[in-house]
């Protein structure tokens, strides 16, 4: 074997050697793009992942936004409606407030009115007062005179009892002596003459007021059975009048007149006449009426 | 190779069979950094000859 040979041997063994740590020391030192790409190929992917879970989350914010929005609106479009009712209720209690203010003056100035009218009637109240005072006082008068009046009427009723009484008996004592003078005659075969009164009586007709239209009707308050009179509830107020004749009722039967004789403004006193002494006498309560 | 080399210049000399030690250690290595290059690629792209895609 030649040297060269032996020569080229050493250096392409040490060559090879030489290349082959070379291509040893790159390929161990070279970056595995496989499993970069698989890295990154799963990065992509979770990151595709990531971008889809972030749309979703978008979307699902959109969308509860757009339901928030919406909820809103409504709650907007709500409150709308209530404040223009309540735009329309404060219209309207502004109206009631302007009618209960205009009410209110009406009010006031009928109060100012019912007041000075309050006043004018107090005034003329007090007018009144002073007036029934008077004609209290005038009445009290008047009731002094009527009991010395009646006291007096009494008086003179029991003189014109006690005359004709007097008078019975004088009757009586006449008709005796005309019967014993007849019977005396009788025997002579004279009469007895007429008697003629020195003073011949004349009866006093009392014409009494005719009262067919008047139609008053009252009761009897008080009776006096000894002096023939009678007090009724109804006076010279309600029209009666001296001499005027009342017809005295009880129920349906009749039971005398009354003849009134004094008028009071209140009641009235008069005489009891066509009274039958048989039947049933007038008491208080008995109806009194100008027409049967 | 021959023995009267050795006897004649008592230089140093070496086998024939050394060299050729020497060369198949040299194609040993290639073939193992061969072998080592195949496997890397095999390992980190699945195939040996074609581009991965």
């Amino acid at each position: 074997m030649s040297t060269l040979t032996k020569v080229l041997i050493v250096l392409l063994t040490i060559s090879s050697i030489f290349l082959c740590g070379i291509v040893v020391t790159y390929v161990s030192n070279a970056e595995n793009y496989r499993q970069m790409y698989n890295t990154l190929k799963t990065d992509k992917n979770a990151a595709v992942e990531n971008e889809k879970n972030a749309k979703k989350q978008r979307q699902e914010a959109i969308d509860a936004a757009n339901a928030l929005e919406q909820k809103l609106n409504d709650q907007i479009n709500a409150l709308k409606i209530q404040v223009g009712q309540l735009g329309t209720q404060l219209a309207e209690a502004k109206r009631k407030a302007d009618e209960a203010v205009a009410q209110e003056n009406i009010w006031r100035d009928i109060n100012t009115k019912f007041l000075s009218t309050n006043e004018d009637l107090r005034k003329l109240l007090e007018d009144k007062l002073a007036e029934l005072k008077s004609v209290d006082a005038r009445r009290i008068q008047g009731d002094k005179e009527l009991n010395e009046t009646t006291a007096t009427l009494i008086q003179k009723m029991a003189i014109i009892d006690s005359l004709e009484k007097q008078s019975k008996l004088l009757l009586e004592e006449k008709t005796d002596l005309q019967n014993q003078l007849g019977t005396h005659l009788q025997k002579t075969g004279q009469t007895v003459a007429t008697p003629v009164t020195v003073t011949p009586l004349k009866e006093t007709a009392r014409v009494a007021i005719p009262a067919v239209d008047i139609g008053l009707n009252g009761l009897i308050t008080t009776v006096d059975m000894e002096n023939s009179l009678a007090e009724i509830s109804i006076g010279g107020a309600n029209g009666v009048k001296q001499n005027m004749k009342f017809h005295v009722t009880r129920a349906d039967k009749f039971i005398c007149d009354i003849v009134i004789l004094d008028v009071e403004p209140e009641n009235a006193i008069g005489t009891l006449e066509l009274m039958d002494v048989t039947k049933e006498q007038p008491k208080p309560g008995d109806n009194v009426s100008t027409n049967l | 190779m021959s023995p009267n080399g050795q006897a004649r210049g008592k230089n140093i000399t070496i086998p024939d069979n050394v060299y050729t030690i020497i060369l198949a250690l040299a194609f040993c290595a290639v073939l193992a950094t061969a072998a080592y290059v195949a496997y890397q690629c095999n390992q980190q792209y699945g195939t040996i000859f074609k581009i991965p895609t």
